[in-house]
């Protein structure tokens, strides 16, 4: 009866925690092996999904998503801008993803956590590509010239135009707050910044005398001299939208919607993001010790793809709970 | 007007109406029957709502909402402390309090706010037992998501509540409250407008059932009488809110089993 290895000898008479703490890989292959994670999930099945539009009220648009335990909160504010030139007629979307200390243990106050960047280029590289907003409905003064051209009496002779560009354009800028990092940050923080897309709405806005474009709360709208530009607050329209889930790769085994202690301990991660129609919009399998064949990958995206309707799903019913209040 | 190459920002700005208007004030100081903007009376604090364990990632956390104001804040430790750091008999407590970009209705930097996280930590080494974790560091650090008023008393009654959560021996809990004097009126636990319109301050963290004052912070224009009935609206304040922060304990002690 006596095993070999010393440490299989040990593993009969250590509690379970220290098992798992000492010997992570032998720990987790022992559920892989019956099919089963430790949290009792099969292979291919995310977390628990949660969605609440509306968490932030100083903002625009705002939502909270939590997988699992990992959660994020989203919120976008609203900023005039001039359109750059090489594209005139567009707005623009900038996006900030912040890991504040009190997500992980990991990160530091003062040094930011290595992963908070690279969650920041891989998001907005992922919402700008998929074109899921058409930045030309960022336009706030729709059906005026955005250039106007002043005529002075007294150069008419020289025909010198005066041009003066308006401002007229927003700039969405979405802050992605981690509360709670618990692996899976990037499906957990694409979630959480379509959610407030889609809940947010654009005010009614008017220009002053400065030519300076100011919202007109509500009280005021009626009093005001001021004609409104927009006569109603509205919403953008998503098209596409995209959603993403990121699996880990072990061996032979693919395991959906990782916590952070299987990330830690299982390093090979593999993101696919698929759009409401199921087109691919992005792969992304930074390094790793395995290699992903295509037998893998179309493993990947066809979790991907059933995961895709349980978070549509879930964005419906959130966003009809808010119509509904 | 050329435009850079490639994704330059150009300078936006906000176009939300409040900065372009002063400011209505709400509040006439001489005039003693004007009611706050919310409908409190001058000595009613808003309603706490308290949770222990919002974060699973820390070894204890806990969120506080006191009207508009929302902080989380999280305890990790007792853990190794830096390597730079010399030996060191008791434990260090560690403190880090920071504003995201949406706690303002303007949206702001949100980087570290080293004042309150001074503060902080002045308010809860009196009441840590820091011989009981040596050579290890404590980490508080806390995270305002929307400013509402009062913040710094709500982090840290708050972080005593995370603290708690944690494990980690204390004195006492640490209930913490402000009082900000407007005119001849005392008003506790102001929002925001009121406390930008205010003639002077008062915050007073204690330990309620030790009777002791572990932070005290004065500024503004005071008079001693006016001190003293300060201080007194403060520790009763103190007390009750240490009644409200003991049951959400026991609460979630009572729900884990």
């Amino acid at each position: 009866m006596e095993a070999a290895n010393p440490s299989g000898d040990l593993s009969a008479e250590m509690e379970v925690d220290a098992f798992r703490r000492l010997f992570p890989l032998r720990f987790f292959d022992r559920h892989l092996v019956e099919s089963i994670r430790p949290d009792g999930r099969p292979l291919g099945r995310a977390r628990d999904t949660t969605l609440a539009l509306g968490a932030v009220a100083s903002a625009d648009g705002s939502a909270l998503a939590k997988i699992g335990s990992t959660t994020m909160l989203a919120a976008i504010k609203l900023e005039v801008m001039t359109p750059a030139t090489e594209s005139p007629d567009e707005g623009s979307i900038a996006i900030d993803f912040h890991m504040p200390p009190i997500c992980s243990p990991m990160v530091r106050p003062g040094r930011p956590a290595e992963a908070a960047p690279v969650i920041s280029k891989q998001l907005s590289d992922t919402i700008l590509s998929s074109g899921v907003i058409n930045l030309k409905e960022l336009c706030l003064i729709s059906g005026k010239a955005a250039w106007m051209a002043y005529l002075y009496p007294e150069e008419r002779n020289n025909m010198n135009l005066k041009v003066d560009k308006l401002w007229n354009f927003m700039i969405t800028i979405v802050d992605i707050y981690c509360l709670d990092a618990d692996g899976a940050l990037f499906d957990a923080a694409l979630l959480s910044a379509i959610a407030a897309f889609s809940h947010l709405e654009i005010p009614v806005v008017s220009l002053d005398e400065d030519g300076r474009v100011v919202i007109l709360s509500q009280d005021e709208g009626l009093k005001t001299s001021n004609e409104p530009v927009n006569a109603e607050k509205r919403k953008l329209t998503l098209s596409d939208i995209p959603f993403s889930l990121t699996c880990i790769l072990y061996k032979n085994y693919i395991l959906a919607d990782p916590t952070a202690e299987e990330e830690s301990v299982m390093e090979t991660l593999i993101t696919v993001v698929l759009d409401s129609s199921y087109q691919l919009v992005s792969l992304y399998k930074p390094g790793g010790s395995v290699l992903a064949y295509t037998s893998a990958l179309q493993d990947c995206i066809a979790l991907t793809r059933h995961r895709v309707q349980e978070l549509k799903k879930i964005l419906d019913e959130a966003m009809s709970e808010m119509e509904v209040d | 007007m050329s435009g850079k190459g490639g994704s330059a920002t150009p300078t936006t700005y906000s176009p939300s109406p409040q900065n372009q208007k002063k400011p209505k004030s709400l509040i006439f100081k001489d005039d003693v029957d004007w009611v706050r903007p919310d409908g409190r009376g001058f000595q009613h604090c808003r309603p706490a709502f308290l949770r222990t364990g919002a974060v699973s990632a820390a070894s204890g956390s806990a969120y506080a909402e006191f009207g508009n104001t929302k902080v989380i804040v999280s305890v990790f430790g007792p853990r190794e402390s830096k390597k730079s750091q010399m030996y060191s008999d008791i434990g260090r407590l560690n403190c880090n309090v920071s504003n995201t970009t949406f706690a303002t209705p303007v949206r702001g930097q949100g980087s570290d706010h080293k004042e309150f996280s001074s503060v902080l930590h002045k308010a809860l080494e009196g009441a840590i037992i820091l011989e009981s974790f040596p050579k290890t560091t404590v980490d508080v650090f806390a995270l305002v998501l929307e400013s509402g008023g009062s913040d710094l008393p709500v982090v840290i009654s708050c972080a005593s509540l995370a603290l708690a959560d944690a494990g980690i021996r204390m004195y006492d809990l640490v209930a913490s409250v402000s009082v900000s004097c407007l005119g001849k009126n005392l008003v506790i636990d102001p929002i925001f407008e009121e406390e930008n319109c205010r003639d002077g301050s008062l915050m007073i963290t204690c330990m309620a059932s030790r009777n002791e004052v572990t932070q005290l912070t004065i500024t503004g224009e005071w008079s001693t009488p006016k001190i003293h009935e300060a201080m007194q609206l403060c520790l009763d304040a103190c007390m009750k809110l240490r009644m409200v922060m003991r049951s959400c304990l026991k609460d979630s002690a009572s729900s884990q089993e």
